[in-house]
């Protein structure tokens, strides 16, 4: 017992306590050191909000102001309608969150546990959508939604919430899938049908995919360019497209620090509701098996 | 997982819940959209105009309700909406183009209305008082600059011209260029060498930097100042194999191999001049008189700064053309002619056009306005005078209908980079580029017919 201590306790001559330490530095090193990375872009972005245009030009690198220039985030926030743009996103966003994870959770739901000819085929090209880059469907979408007036409205969002997203159907099919058969042959003998079935035992049971899909589907819509710059006039698009492209002086160029003071605000939203909601945005990015 | 979580929904009062929510979202989406504060509302005309940011401010928007009694609805430039919205037959009443680039594309193509009868019958903006830069926003279905007006510049500049900063050429010991007597191109590149400052392999003071609007519009503009054409006659073909092509091309390709300004090959992070020059990092800019905008108030940077005439090749002819002429035209298509109309006349003959002439950033596209461009303090009078003395130089440089100036650009970004790292030669290059943009107007040539 005493030998076995003592072989554990040091190895080539080195105590254990020293190699633990050791090791938890390097893996600390590397942790902040990759955290740093993350975040560097991030700083870079705050800092470059808090200088002048000159500052910015500047050769070699300013890295630090002379002095934190606050009012470019007051005059960010006041040169345009920063508030109104920020609605009108998170208008779209809620409306598109919700509805896109309700009718992605029903349409997961079918292909996990209901059987019907042709399945797995319409399940391929449901995954095989995601592969369509945005650009190819632009035009034709464009089109469709001007002869149904729908340009300069955002009923495009809805329609688009309720035709659920083969992403996160394929989230919510892969979480179904692993509930147990029991749960719902005991419903159907209770007399359930299906629609009860997901409704009063699957969607209770699917809170972390729910969260996880809400979020997915928030910042998707909340960090949009194309859809809302193709389909909304100038007084009714979102913080996206108005932080892009409104800070511009009398000649037309842009304003570099005022635009980089208006994406720290317009990131804030975002991290916000991600370190509210991370517990439930991690289980059900695990519990679906998509980790 | 959540074992339960909270109590179940009864399908009677989903479908319920659900119908008065669909319900409420169309009461609510119905009119449309929520508005930001734009401070017009009511009823009355509404004409849609596709501008960029800054085009039209919001309180020009609601000076226009007030005056005209009609609702300004922006929309932002982007060329894929505009070709959307043309294509569902719902464009908008007017749209913002580059009169040397856009105009001949989109009047081939028909989708632009001719002008002509309302310029005739109009009391704010007359044909003797249209600056000669208008004449850009003419096409005769061959030939820019000619034919029927489709549009309007809403400001100029002659953009091979360049500002440079007296400073770095104290520095560097170079003379500085005459104010009224074109340096030549050649020159020019000299001085460049002279004035770049670089540090550990860094370039950390630009020479100067010579780049046009685009490079379609610098490469056609500097071949016509070396007496020559890039297009044929009938704008279907390129030839940079020409002698007075291959002298501008040869041209440019130096001053990308030797690095003493922003090039494909060593890009300025600023993106453009503006920040650049401002910072003390560029000794000389190819911009034309706009870009006093931005210097004038700065008083430090306006005292050492100073417009020079556009540069010239030896023995070449003095051509001093405008390489944008940005301002607005009227898609054939559009609802509201009439109501668009006196928006375009306000826009480029009342106080926006006002507006815009005493702010230097351009020189106003009517005569009559001249008057307006800033030239209280001594810097400012110097600027105008030089500026005054080249508008003796200006014409139109015609560009092809068949192709867009930045399709071209695309191709020659491709292309060019070999050559400006010395990996190909420049008869190589010229070789390439007549394959690639010929094969590109050819399409376009076959789409107008």
């Amino acid at each position: 017992m005493t030998a076995t201590t003592a072989t554990t306790a040091t190895t080539a001559g080195i105590p254990v306590r020293v190699r633990v330490r050791t090791r938890r530095l390097a893996l600390y090193t590397v942790l902040v050191s990759v955290t740093g990375l993350f975040l560097g872009p991030f700083g870079w972005l705050v800092l470059s909000g808090l200088k002048t245009q000159g500052e910015l030009a500047a050769s070699p690198v300013h890295w630090l102001p002379d002095t934190f220039q606050w009012h470019n985030f007051t005059d960010a926030f006041t040169q345009i309608d920063f508030l109104g743009y920020a609605r009108n996103s998170l208008i779209i966003a809620l409306l598109y969150a919700a509805l896109v994870t309700l009718s992605s959770a029903f349409v997961g739901f079918g292909f996990a546990r209901l059987d019907a000819p042709g399945k797995k085929v319409l399940f391929g090209v449901l995954l095989g959508s995601m592969m369509l880059p945005q650009m190819v469907t632009l035009l034709p979408t464009y089109l469709i939604f001007a002869k149904l007036g729908m340009v300069d409205t955002y009923w495009p969002w809805v329609l688009w919430g309720l035709a659920s997203a083969p992403y996160l159907v394929f989230l919510f099919r892969q979480f179904f899938a692993g509930l147990p058969r029991e749960l719902e042959e005991a419903a159907i003998v209770d007399g359930c049908g299906h629609t009860s079935i997901f409704w009063r035992i699957f969607l209770p049971q699917s809170w972390p995919v729910l969260s996880a899909s809400f979020i997915i589907a928030f910042t998707w819509t909340w960090g949009d360019y194309i859809a809302p710059q193709l389909l909304l006039s100038t007084d009714r698009t979102t913080l996206a497209v108005a932080v892009m492209t409104a800070y511009v002086n009398e000649g037309g160029t842009p304003v570099p620090e005022l635009q980089a003071a208006a994406s720290v605000m317009y990131v804030v939203p975002i991290l916000l509701i991600f370190l509210v909601a991370q517990r439930g945005f991690v289980a059900g990015m695990s519990t679906s098996g998509l980790k | 997982m959540r074992p339960q979580a909270g109590a179940s929904v009864s399908r009677r009062r989903f479908l319920s819940l659900s119908a008065g929510g669909a319900a409420a979202g169309a009461a609510a989406l119905s009119g449309c959209a929520m508005q930001v504060s734009s401070g017009v509302s009511g009823s009355g005309e509404t004409v849609t105009v596709m501008v960029n940011s800054g085009d039209i401010l919001p309180e020009q928007v609601q000076q226009a309700k007030k005056e005209l009694g009609i609702k300004i609805a922006l929309v932002k430039y982007d060329i894929t909406k505009l070709i959307a919205m043309l294509t569902s037959g719902n464009p908008p009443d007017l749209v913002r183009g580059v009169g040397a680039v856009d105009l001949p594309y989109f009047a081939a193509r028909d989708v632009a209305q001719d002008l002509d009868p309302y310029f005739a019958r109009s009391d704010v903006l007359k044909l003797d008082d249209l600056d000669p830069v208008n004449d850009l926003w003419r096409f005769d279905g061959r030939t820019q600059g000619k034919g029927p007006r489709y549009g309007m510049a809403k400001d100029f500049s002659q953009d091979s011209m360049f500002w440079y900063n007296t400073s770095a050429f104290d520095k560097g010991g170079v003379d500085y260029p005459s104010e009224l007597e074109p340096i030549t191109y050649e020159e020019w590149l000299e001085n460049a060498k002279r004035l770049v400052q670089r540090k550990s392999g860094q370039t950390t003071v630009f020479g100067g930097s010579f780049n046009g609007l685009t490079r379609s519009t610098l490469l056609t503009t500097m071949t016509a100042s070396a007496g020559g054409s890039l297009f044929s006659d009938d704008f279907s073909r390129v030839d940079f194999t020409t002698p007075e092509a291959r002298k501008a091309l040869t041209w440019y390709i130096d001053y990308c191999k030797t690095k003493v300004g922003p090039s494909q090959i060593q890009p300025d992070p600023n993106g453009w001049d503006g920040p650049t020059y401002q910072a003390g990092r560029l000794g000389m800019s190819n911009s034309g008189y706009w870009l006093g905008g931005m210097i004038y108030p700065e008083k430090k940077l306006a005292e050492v700064s100073r417009l020079a005439p556009a540069p010239v090749f030896a023995g070449g002819e003095r051509i001093s053309a405008c390489q944008g002429g940005t301002g607005l035209w009227m898609p054939r298509g559009a609802k509201n002619k009439d109501a668009a109309w006196r928006v375009f006349e306000w826009f480029f003959g009342e106080a926006p056009a006002k507006a815009r002439a005493s702010g230097g950033w351009g020189i106003p596209s009517l005569k009559s306005l001249r008057p307006l461009m800033p030239a209280q303090e001594e810097y400012q009078k110097r600027v105008l005078k030089v500026q005054e003395n080249e508008l003796k130089h200006f014409s139109v440089v015609s560009f092809t209908p068949y192709t867009r100036a930045d399709a071209i650009d695309a191709l020659f970004n491709q292309i060019a980079p070999a050559a400006m790292k010395g990996q190909i030669s420049v008869d190589t290059l010229a070789g390439s580029l007549n394959s690639a943009i010929n094969e590109q107007l050819k399409r376009g040539k076959e789409q107008v017919g």
